[in-house]
């Protein structure tokens, strides 16, 4: 049995060892959020953060992040109320089909976390493993500089308070 | 499953890691996974035989991290290749090792993949083995038996970048007067899969070559230097000329090896535009 913490929860699995975080977050957990498509590292669906990191689930064992911290898209809201960058988003019409945005959410949170105010070519750069069929990339984009300049404004206020 | 069976061990010591590799049979080593996850899925795909065992090195704390100290920059096999971008140890010279770093892939990929896999996974087109050798980097090995090995960088690759060792760390000295130039070339402005690489460095004497380095990917076959150009450029003084004139004196068998004539021209292009730089560095 192992110990994978997923979204600040601890679920203990019993796993055979070649499961993919991929395989075990949709298959065993019905964490259907992070989505599969090339299953070759490609495309991003899969982004997960890892560490306050963005990662690619289909090429990471399960079994290897014991200790590690997971975030999926599932663990992003508070109740009702949206992450900000999930806001953003929807604010922007950034969704199109909405398959790609998962892990484009994921890629542009782990950019936000650690520099909340990108310039558009940390933005690209950040989200450069997450592909967008729809090629909705302008508003995505958008809503990732968006959700920056609302986190520089929380500071400012919780600063001056 | 995506993948066949297998047992996954997670080491949590070097030396525990060294002895999984020699007691277990038909085991693979795994860095960051980049390369290994979609070969074994790949393989399975393709009804091959894939590793019974793979060893992850992720949790091992000693293998991770990049430090400098008396002269030398020490980069340990398991540090991620956008930890190393981030390193505020690639100082003078060695800052062409983060330019080396943005090239590779993609985020996720670079939060990944590892400088050590980078360097052992045998993939000719790999951006870490021209940029090693071009530094002069020495890459460190623990042995089955516990013994340590170091190689040049040059001479492991030059030996197919064959072992049955488990590489800890590449060293690379130092060197505040030298200077570098680093040019990569893609198959297309869209797709990042690169065509080939160039790094040279060089330590300018006045205004003449020194112990120049000339370190080249052609992605088609393992890194190497070509010695030809670089004994060229060791009698060179700057001037507007030489780049045009050093393209005379490559070792073409380097630039022929399953080269069509777009990528000899954009080999060309390089090493002119890479001795430029330098030459306007040096000014």
């Amino acid at each position: 049995m192992i110990t994978l913490n997923i979204n600040h929860k601890n679920y203990q699995l019993g796993l055979k060892g070649n499961e993919t975080l991929l395989e075990v977050l949709r298959d065993h957990l019905g964490l259907t959020g992070t989505k599969t498509a090339c299953e070759e590292s490609e495309c991003g669906t899969c982004t997960v953060i890892v560490n306050g990191k963005a990662v690619l689930s289909c090429i990471t064992l399960a079994s290897g992040l014991t200790g590690d911290r997971i975030e999926t898209i599932e663990g992003l809201a508070d109740g009702e109320n949206l992450h900000p960058v999930q806001q953003a988003f929807l604010d922007e019409g950034a969704v199109q089909c909405g398959f790609c945005i998962p892990g484009m959410i994921m890629s542009s949170k782990a950019l936000l976390d650690t520099n909340p105010n990108p310039t558009q070519e940390e933005i690209e750069y950040a989200l450069d493993g997450n592909l967008c069929r729809c090629a909705g990339y302008l508003k995505i984009f958008e809503a990732v500089r968006k959700t920056g300049r609302e986190m520089k404004r929380a500071f400012a206020v919780s600063d001056k308070n | 499953m995506l993948l066949n069976p297998l047992t996954f061990h997670t080491p949590s010591t070097l030396d525990e890691a060294v002895r999984l590799y020699t007691t277990l049979d038909n085991s693979r080593l795994q860095a960051g996974g980049t390369f290994l996850l979609n070969s074994l899925k790949l393989l399975k795909r393709k009804g091959a035989k894939t590793p019974e065992h793979v060893i992850s090195l992720n949790k091992i704390d000693g293998l991770k991290g990049a430090s400098a100290s008396n002269g030398e920059l020490t980069i340990k096999a398991m540090t991620t290749i956008s930890d190393l971008y981030s390193s505020p140890h690639l100082q003078g010279h060695l800052s062409v090792l983060r330019t080396v770093c943005k090239n590779i892939s993609t985020n996720p990929i670079r939060n990944m993949a590892t400088v050590g896999g980078n360097l052992t996974c045998r993939y000719t087109w790999t951006e870490m083995p021209a940029a090693m050798i071009g530094l002069g980097g020495r890459l460190h090995f623990r042995g089955r038996d516990g013994a340590t090995q170091t190689l040049d960088a040059e001479e492991f690759f030059k030996n197919g970048a064959k072992t049955d060792k488990i590489f800890t760390h590449v060293t690379i000295a130092s060197d505040p007067n030298a200077s570098v130039a680093y040019c990569r070339v893609k198959k297309s402005p869209n797709v990042d899969i690169p065509l080939l690489s160039i790094l040279i460095k060089t330590n300018f004497n006045r205004n003449t070559f020194a112990h120049t380095r000339v370190s080249v990917n052609n992605c088609v076959a393992f890194a190497q230097r070509d010695h030809k150009l670089e004994q060229f450029l060791d009698q060179s003084v700057c001037s507007p000329d030489i780049a045009q004139e050093a393209l005379n004196h490559m070792d073409e068998s380097i630039y022929e090896t399953r080269s069509n004539d777009y990528k000899k021209h954009m080999f060309r292009v390089s090493i002119k535009s890479a001795l430029r730089e330098l030459m306007e560095k040096n000014r």
